[in-house]
């Protein structure tokens, strides 16, 4: 046992904090998994394992596994670091206090270590399994999400998640250019088409979580610019969307079937933004107690748009590997 | 001359918690480093790197 833990026993069952700065600690392997926030990592494997199989030229398996496991570990390693930092607010928000470190049972040095550690780790292994441009762009994500987004941007601007919605991304493109080597016009598009789709996801989500981010002082669009300004943006980035969506179809990365379902999944997204930007969704305290109707009426219009977000994104990234294998096959 | 680290006599004795929980992570880590080294090794020959000796 480490010589530093000379306290009384009754403080450390009693305060969990103390005992994981104590170096006494419950984190288990699942505690550590949980740190790499798994959900996020799920749609990076996702939408780099597509950037990695519609990406000219080929890899051998062995090599791609290694590259998908590398770019999930990245984002796994930012994962970890961004709760390190980020350990005040999470204990304040109702999604987040439940992570470990705002649970008490695991010390922050040991997220910031472990985060640290996979994040060389990673780029290292991604240079050797392929190249030096897909170990640089990994590289430029880890610190494009830990310093400028959550150390910078995050609690000082409402255009947080638009500028910070770039390493979320960027998986796709450092599928691409782990087979290619390069980054190229069709690596771009599917950069953009993650990108310009992170406003209109947050900020439905931010819509009705609006409490909660305004509680620990994150400065999200709907606390800052108000929920109509929000619900306007959000209209406003998803015709956007719709535009960077049939890119694709010009640039022959998609094809007729992907034409088709981006053209149905677009429909339905610019609807549901429509119905978002008509709603009152965001205003809750402009509406009497008693009208609970409206409340979750107006919720619900933005409740839906977040939860279709999730939907089309990978449905899009879908049709897109759909099509490039349907056309390898015919 | 005594080092400081030598002066504690009374040390916290772990929870058999605190012990399960600290095996698990050492057992996890060890198994994590050993895919780590293969990992390595196979990547390096699939990528022709290492040396002919080997």
């Amino acid at each position: 046992m480490s010589s530093d833990a000379h306290m009384s026993s009754d403080v450390l069952s009693d305060e969990p904090v103390a005992l994981a700065g104590a170096g006494l600690s419950l984190a288990g392997p699942r505690d550590f998994f949980q740190l790499m926030k798994p959900r996020v990592m799920s749609l990076v494997i996702f939408t780099a394992i597509i950037g990695l199989l519609v990406a000219p030229g080929s890899l051998p398996l062995y090599n791609s596994v290694m590259a998908i496991l590398c770019i999930a570990v990245g984002a796994g390693a930012s994962g970890a670091l961004n709760m390190w930092y980020d350990a005040d607010i999470d204990a304040q928000m109702t999604r987040t206090k439940k992570r470990p470190l705002p649970r008490g049972i695991m010390a922050p040095s040991t997220a910031l270590t472990f985060g640290f550690f996979l994040s060389v780790v990673s780029v290292w292994m991604l240079g050797l399994a392929t190249n030096y441009v897909a170990a640089g762009l990994l590289a430029f994500t880890i610190f494009f999400y830990v310093v400028i987004y959550t150390m910078w941007l995050k609690r000082r601007t409402p255009q947080n998640i638009v500028i910070g919605g770039a390493p979320g991304a960027l998986p796709p493109m450092i599928g691409y250019a782990a087979v290619t080597g390069t980054v190229t016009v069709d690596s771009v598009i599917l950069f953009l088409i993650i990108f310009i789709w992170t406003p209109p996801h947050f900020w439905a989500l931010a819509l009705y979580k609006l409490s909660d981010y305004g509680r620990v002082g994150i400065p999200m669009m709907p606390n800052v610019a108000g929920p109509k300004s929000t619900r306007n943006q959000i209209f406003g980035y998803s015709i956007v969307l719709a535009a960077v969506a049939a890119a694709p179809v010009f640039t022959g990365l998609g094809g007729s079937i992907y034409a088709f379902g981006a053209l149905l999944l677009n429909i339905g997204f610019l609807a549901l933004a429509f119905k978002v930007w008509r709603s009152r969704a965001g205003e809750k305290h402009e509406v009497q107690l008693e009208s609970l109707y409206e409340v979750q009426k107006g919720d619900r219009d933005a409740r839906n748009l977040f939860a279709f977000s999730i939907l089309y994104l990978f449905a899009m990234f879908a049709l897109i590997g759909i099509d490039y294998l349907l056309s390898g096959a015919f | 001359m005594q080092e400081y680290r030598d002066r504690p006599k009374q040390f916290l004795k772990p929870t058999d918690q605190e012990v399960k929980a600290r095996t698990k992570r050492n057992v996890v880590l060890a198994l994590g480093l050993l895919l780590f080294v293969i990992l390595v090794f196979v990547t390096m020959v699939s990528r022709g790197k290492l040396p002919n000796a080997v």
